[in-house]
């Protein structure tokens, strides 16, 4: 049974989000979230502690690193998941390649990020950092943000990755005001997006 | 408590030790076990608490979840009554969407279906003007009630026979009286059938509090809501439920406020006896007249019984009470067949006068159509001995229903005026909603105590509480008023809401509870 249950890698998890929930899911194994920035650790650990089910052994472990540095685990993780990291990244290439050497093989690599357009500048940068100030200023760079049709070549060059069919997923999603996040088709090419790329199970 | 038996006798010692550090002196004063950690801890095994555990104990998401019943009655003893000539004077309307919630929740099979009685009607009708309105849901939304009004037209037709042998939802059932101990009971034994319910009755909740500050490193309970029990047994709550009724504990250690007024009245109830089974076709009826002292209300029991709900002010209560049965009875036929002016002379003699003889030689001298009186309108024939009794009246709303790890159910939420039949309803309707709400939950990886999991629960359920106990609040202060332009007002809303089919519908779907 604890074969067919998913084990989780969460790059860039922040305060730990995402890694909680999945970490809660009855079909989740384990979950490893790293992050580079001591301070976001210190805080995610502190708020694991307030949930008992996640200091259950193995289930949640949180490491103050970058994924450079992560040692490989036995097998990989079965998805990996990059939400809202590519688009810091000065350097996607290289970063994504070495997110890949921990996937094992049929596992997903998930993550979100934004385009880059006249009107992500427009949404991301000029109102939320300095009209509305949502975000502090200069926390995004918009000339890293990446268009999913570079993902997708990206991916296609990678030996490992599957990007035919439904193996390469894009989702684009607009933030409603009063009604949140809603899924818009065709919204990828212009703002922010989740995509999934699936590596190829008959690989060793 | 202390644990170290030095404090007892060396006062210079324990104020040496009072001034030590917080983290010392807790663990030298705290307990050496720690609290048992659980899901859900529901405080309160009324119907409300008991249904949103049958609720969590039926869903494959949800049924493993850890979960505590905390009440302070004991719940073993209650049982369906078995004698069929003795119904409990504390019934309750349950509305169709009742029922399914009932039924999903694995707890309506149980219930002794011998003892509950569908009513397909309600005769309503103004004390005052004699304006009527009747809900019938034959004029109501439901496609099925005109397949059945169809079907009649039909000699010979089985449509019901073949309705009833399928096992299909009688559409034609305005609402269903169920005594309040058969639903909790039935609700008891599918939680004891589910088992993993760890019911913890005759049990008084102590204290609730935060728990301690955490130490290095260790499990923080800081946030979480630990109740204590005697024998200083602790349980930490990852949601803490209140269904603990109108002066809620659970809403008291989460600091929500709630607002509403007292009514100065009682709700009369009691167990009549009538003169005959009031069905035509198998078809029951409840009837309800608005007086201006308060509605009297007669709801359908099985064979010839029906539960009475009769509003009125508080020194008048005592004085109905106090009444022979025999006396207490005619007064019941006084209240829904005579004049106002004839009733409010029985009400203010109502201990000096002969009531049996006085309804006797008044009823002859008053036209039914005087009073908008219902044909179908049964006599009651006796009152079930001990079965008069009296509750008080108030609206009661909190401000909120969830805080961090905290959410209240039924009662604790909310009290209502019992004119309309809601007020069990809205309490089924509320744990509903929480187990949908944590199911969600579950399903997506939340902590179920965190606001955003409950949040949806307050959104679905708070307005539209506030809303049904708004109209039935305007319609008791409508109905309180004697004569004058209100009067005639309410008359022709009244009349004019019969004559218009579609908008009776939507009033009848609405009093059906139809969600």
């Amino acid at each position: 049974m604890t074969d067919k249950k998913l084990k989780y890698l969460d790059i860039g998890c922040g305060a730990g989000i995402f890694a909680e929930s999945a970490a809660r899911l009855p079909t989740t194994a384990s979950v490893t979230a790293i992050d580079p920035t001591p301070e976001v650790i210190t805080v995610a650990q502190r708020h694991q502690r307030q949930d008992p089910l996640l200091l259950e052994p193995g289930r949640l472990t949180y490491h103050n690193t970058a994924i450079e540095n992560l040692p490989q685990k036995d097998g990989g993780y079965n998805i990996i998941t990059l939400f809202e990291v590519i688009e810091h990244i000065q350097q996607p290439s290289p970063f994504l390649t070495s997110c890949l050497k921990h996937l094992k093989p049929g596992g997903w690599l998930i993550g979100s990020t934004i385009a880059r357009t006249n009107a992500s500048w427009f949404t991301t940068k000029l109102m939320a950092e300095e009209v509305l100030r949502i975000v502090p200023s200069g926390t995004h760079d918009w000339s890293q943000y990446i268009q999913p049709s570079e993902l997708r070549q990206w991916a296609s060059v990678q030996p490992e990755l599957e990007v035919q069919g439904a193996a390469w997923q894009v989702m684009g999603v607009v933030y409603v005001p009063g009604l949140g996040w809603k899924e818009v088709g065709g919204s990828e090419s212009w703002g922010n997006y989740f995509f999934g790329t699936n590596s190829y199970s008959y690989l060793l | 408590m202390a644990s170290s038996p030095l404090l007892v006798f060396s006062p210079k010692l324990f104020h040496r030790l009072l001034q030590l550090p917080p983290t010392l002196r807790r663990s030298l004063y705290s307990t050496t076990s720690k609290p048992e950690i659980y899901d859900v801890v529901c405080v309160g095994g009324g119907p409300a608490g008991l249904s949103l555990l049958s609720a969590l104990r039926s869903h494959p998401s949800t049924e493993r979840l850890k979960v505590a019943l905390i009440d302070s009655q004991d719940l073993t003893t209650s049982r369906a009554a078995s004698d069929t000539d003795v119904y409990s004077n504390r019934c309750s309307s349950l509305t169709p969407a009742s029922l399914r919630f009932l039924r999903d929740a694995g707890a309506w099979d149980k219930v002794e279906a011998g003892r509950v009685q569908d009513y397909h009607g309600m005769q309503v009708w103004d004390g005052v003007s004699g304006s009527r309105i009747s809900f019938d849901p034959l004029d109501g939304k439901n496609g099925a009630g005109l397949l059945d009004a169809l079907a009649e037209l039909v000699p010979g037709n089985r449509f019901r026979e073949s309705r009833r042998q399928y096992g299909m939802e009688d559409k034609g059932v305005v609402a269903t009286m169920c005594e309040n101990q058969n639903l909790t009971h039935a609700l008891l034994q599918r939680l004891k059938d589910t088992e993993g319910v760890k019911v913890l009755d005759k049990t008084k909740v102590e204290s609730i509090q935060l728990g301690p500050e955490p130490e290095d490193k260790a499990l923080d309970l800081s946030q979480w809501p630990i109740v204590t029990l005697p024998g200083e047994r602790q349980l930490a709550a990852r949601l803490l439920v209140g269904a603990d009724g109108a002066n809620s504990p659970v809403r008291n250690f989460a600091n929500i406020p709630s607002h509403g007024w007292d009514y100065n009245q009682h709700g009369v109830v009691a167990t009549l006896q009538l003169d005959h089974a009031f069905a035509e076709l198998d078809r029951r009826m409840a009837y309800q007249r608005f007086l201006p002292t308060g509605p009297i209300a007669l709801l359908p029991l099985p064979n010839n019984k029906a539960s009475l709900v009769w509003s009125v002010t508080t020194p008048l209560a005592a004085k109905l009470k106090a009444l022979s049965p025999p006396a207490f009875a005619s007064m019941v036929n006084a209240a829904f067949r005579l004049q106002i002016a004839d009733l409010t002379y029985f009400l203010e003699h109502v201990g000096t006068i002969d009531i049996a003889d006085e309804f006797s030689w008044r009823l002859p001298n008053t036209s039914p159509a005087s009073t908008g009186l219902p044909q179908s309108l049964p006599m009651v024939k006796a009152v079930q001995e001990g079965s008069t009794a009296s509750f008080p009246l108030r609206m009661r709303h909190a401000d909120t229903y969830t805080g961090h790890r905290i959410a209240l159910i039924g009662d604790a939420a909310h009290t209502i005026h019992p004119l309309a039949g809601q007020g069990l309803n809205l309490g089924l309707a509320d744990a509903q909603s929480l187990a949908s709400s944590i199911t969600y939950g579950v399903e997506h990886g939340m902590d179920i105590g965190s606001p955003w999991c409950l949040d949806e629960y307050v959104s679905d359920r708070w307005a539209k509480n506030n809303a049904v106990m708004g109209v039935c609040d305007k319609l008791q202060k409508l109905y309180s008023v004697q004569s004058g332009p209100v009067v005639w007002g309410r008359s022709l809303g009244l009349g004019l809401v019969d004559r218009l089919a579609p908008l009776k519908g939507m009033v009848m779907g609405a009093a059906g509870g139809v969600r």
